[in-house]
């Protein structure tokens, strides 16, 4: 059975090499059958690759411990649901589905424009076959997921700290995202190949797009709760090598959602645009290969596999092709039109590209220099979160204003008397929120301007929803909620984009509140007596203790009381795996709007009874996952399919002399 | 000009980024050694915040639960019954004792190096040495 699922890899790669090829050659010699051909080796790749996963599966499923992949990652104990988890738990199979995401996104792609964008499809077939090519290629001679192993009775499982439902869901949607940039990749590609640089490849991969960023959102957010909920140090981001991979695709991401609006509009930007969506997916790649090569250190990091020079000569190719590309076309890509005015919705935009990429910048530059400074000066030296956190927070702060002011300022040329109106009132509801917290005692800048820009973002867009709610109101003399809905519904992406922004507003002002003001106390205590963090009093009431063949347990009993009264029981607890041998946390968090209370129960003296404990008081970090949902309905909003969407007038706004047809 | 208002703003936000880039990491930064490395330039790192990677040194471990008071010495990733090659750091940490944490395990420590052979440790950091990695399984 697992020769089926090696054989199925290897001929995927030979039909993803044919496909390549003959997409290519029908294109230059302008045979549509070979076209056509090509596009039905991409179905047979994916079925191909759907086999191998398939039999994969079955494997984990039936505990094949012949195959090495199945004894490493699972066991007969190991439970169903993480037993599928396992498939894209180790290396090899993170790989493997790699390249199925990837054959089903090339296939629905294919599907999508078998009437469309003939001339581009070639090379998007073999943009996207070559990248597969890679993949597969690494699967078949470096890194096979069938090879066989030495005899076991049992397999080794999954790792403990897998094995909870994060890893069900931060995996694959990261990977959705990583894999989902490829598509817009591609057709960035095709279009510098055959210079049908007109818009056709910015509208069919628009969707695209935003499913990237959404599950690259998704994916980020998921990984941050998984900290926060299972790996117990208090915290959610520790801007670890392998989060920064994670959130750097995510930043370029987020600036092109934003500038490819100005190229719609302005016919401005192309070559910022292509090269945000080249930069995208060749961050994905730099990602995955600083998480599996072991080449920074980091709690993430798959083994010292061997992996990280193939993945930087993919690199090296995929860099240099596209800057190439780019220089290549770079005269066919002239703005169609200038930017206005310093003070609009182009400028804001720019700005914040500039604010994202910056942010970018940094990030990777903290990442890699240690890997830089043992080259050059023959030592490493480190960055820890004091540097990513003093130079993203102002970046961000920055950012966090344009969050408010793009969705008011005029586009074009925002006159002196508009931007009074705009700005007023919710620059005034900012001023009053710092004002307030002045009052209550908060003195520390990053916060105060953190709380005051997220209420100017609000409030910001509020007003947009009123008054385009009124508008409707007036002219249709629509009933309040029919005028919204009928607001939001003709303007999906724009009012869907508010709602996003609302979401971040609010995961800005979780991250100031919970990083700023955090409280925290470690301490050993005896049974019955009591310790205080911030407004809550502790009080250690014993310990129970459980055993299964898979896991022991202790579980500490807390009781939480604030002003005298008890308002709660904690149970953090320590956990023993029994293969592989590791103890775990699992941390014991108390929710509330205002704040998490958060203990972790960390060491237990059965000698003297004596149990020591961390707690932190994390104040409004719910507010971070609430920002996450409202992201995620925002994103479902304007993402939303739809006729009633107000295509823009690309014909209009085109200069006379220069123009490219698409 | 439009544009050359606009450069400006450009250029005053990469002027900042690669300040605060810059100031980072020159406020910010800590070597990272081997302990082998460490032993070698210690003389120069008296009084510095380093980052030193090494073994804890079976027998040396001493944890006091009701102060959190952690003492330790760091050796080199010598194998069992080799003579050591490094002089051990003696290190002391006060806080919540790590999961990984164990005699034999390699551990980084992150904090001020005081002279001699002593270290102060704000953070340790545990690695299980193969952590996505399968134990070699029982047969």
């Amino acid at each position: 059975m697992p020769d089926v699922g090696s054989l199925s890899i290897a001929l995927a790669l030979m039909f993803a090499i044919y496909g390549a090829v003959a997409g290519v050659y029908g294109a230059l010699a302008g045979r549509a059958a070979w076209v056509r051909s090509a596009e039905h080796a991409v179905y047979v790749v994916c079925g191909l690759v759907a086999t191998a996963v398939g039999v994969l599966l079955y494997a984990l499923l039936t505990h094949d411990f012949t195959i090495e992949y199945v004894a490493s990652y699972s066991s007969s104990t190991l439970p169903l649901r993480y037993t599928f988890a396992a498939l894209w738990g180790g290396q090899k199979g993170s790989l493997l589905w790699w390249v199925f995401l990837l054959s089903m996104f090339a296939t629905v792609v294919h599907v999508q424009n078998r009437h469309r964008n003939r001339a581009l499809m070639p090379y998007v077939t073999a943009t996207l076959l070559s990248v597969a090519i890679f993949f597969l290629s690494l699967l078949v001679f470096v890194a096979q997921p069938f090879e066989r192993g030495r005899p076991v009775l049992e397999g080794a499982d999954l790792n403990p700290l897998l094995q909870n439902y994060w890893m069900m869901i931060h995996p694959p949607s990261l990977y959705m995202g990583f894999i989902s940039s490829t598509v817009p990749f591609a057709f960035a590609i095709a279009a510098l190949v055959t210079g049908q640089l007109g818009d056709s490849w910015i509208r069919t991969t628009r969707r695209w797009a935003i499913f990237s960023w959404f599950f690259l959102s998704l994916g980020n957010l998921f990984g941050a709760k998984w900290a926060y909920e299972v790996l117990g140090w208090g915290g959610y981001w520790g801007w670890d090598p392998v989060e920064n991979a994670a959130f750097m695709p995510w930043l370029s991401s987020t600036a092109y959602l934003h500038s490819v609006m100005i190229q719609e509009k302005k016919g401005m930007l192309k070559v910022w645009n292509m090269s945000l969506v080249l930069l995208t997916f060749a961050l994905t790649i730099f990602g995955t290969f600083i998480t599996r090569s072991g080449v920074i250190s980091s709690v993430h990091s798959f083994t010292q596999s061997g992996l990280g020079p193939f993945f930087v000569a993919f690199l090296v190719v995929v860099i240099g092709v596209s800057l190439a590309l780019i220089v290549y076309r770079l005269p066919e890509m002239r703005s169609e039109n200038t930017l206005e005015s310093f003070l609009s919705r182009e400028s804001a935009f720019l700005f914040n590209n500039l604010l994202f990429l910056g942010i970018a910048f940094a990030v990777f530059w903290g990442t890699v220099f240690p890997i830089l400074s043992e080259w050059v000066r023959g030592v490493k030296i480190t960055v820890g979160p004091p540097f990513f956190n003093r130079v993203t927070a102002p970046l961000g702060i920055a950012l966090l204003f344009l969050t408010g002011a793009g969705p008011i300022i005029a586009w074009r040329r925002a006159s002196p008397r508009n931007l009074r109106r705009v700005f007023a009132l919710p620059l005034a509801a900012g001023a009053v929120g710092a004002a307030g917290l002045l009052v209550a005692g908060v003195r520390h800048v990053g916060a105060l301007l953190t709380f005051a820009f997220a209420l100017f973002t609000l409030t910001a867009i509020l007003f947009e929803f009123f008054r385009g709610v009124r508008a409707r109101q007036a002219l249709m003399r629509e009933r309040p909620g029919r005028a919204l809905a009928r607001l939001v519904g003709k303007n999906r992406r724009r009012y869907g984009g508010y709602i996003v922004h609302v979401g971040i507003a609010f995961m800005f002002a979780g991250v100031a509140g919970s990083s700023v003001f955090k409280v925290e106390q470690q301490v050993t205590v005896k049974e019955g007596e009591s310790f205080s963090v911030g407004r809550y009093t502790l009080r250690y009431d014993g310990l129970k203790e459980t055993d299964s063949p898979h896991v022991a347990v202790l579980a500490a009993v807390v009781t939480v009381m604030r002003g005298g009264e008890v308002i709660d029981v904690m149970h953090p607890e320590k956990r023993f795996y029994k293969k592989p041998k590791q103890p775990t946390t699992e941390v014991s968090i108390r929710t509330t709007l205002r704040e998490d209370l958060y203990v972790i129960l960390g060491t237990y003296d059965p000698d003297t009874k004596a149990a020591t404990f961390q707690a932190y008081v994390n104040p409004l970090v719910a507010w971070l996952w609430i920002g996450g949902l409202v992201l995620v309905l925002g994103t479902g909003v304007a993402i939303y399919p739809g006729a009633a969407e107000r295509v823009p007038a690309f014909a209009a706004r085109r200069a006379p002399a220069g123009a490219v047809t698409t | 000009m439009r544009i050359g208002r606009f450069l400006i703003g450009a250029i005053i936000i990469g002027l900042a980024v690669s300040y605060l880039v810059y100031a980072g990491i020159r406020e910010t930064s800590v070597y990272y050694l081997k302990i082998d490395e460490f032993d070698a330039k210690k003389g120069g790192l008296t009084g510095q915040d380093v980052r030193v990677a090494g073994r804890v040194q079976h027998g040396t471990m001493n944890w006091n639960a009701s102060t959190l008071d952690l003492s330790f010495q760091l050796g080199g990733f010598d194998k069992e019954g080799e003579p050591a090659t490094v002089v051990p750091l003696s290190v002391a940490f006060n806080g919540i004792l790590p999961d990984m944490f164990a005699e034999g395990r390699d551990v980084i420590v992150e904090g001020v190096y005081e002279g001699g052979d002593r270290f102060v440790a704000r953070t340790i950091l545990t690695s299980c040495p193969s952590k996505y990695e399968p134990e070699a399984p029982a047969s």
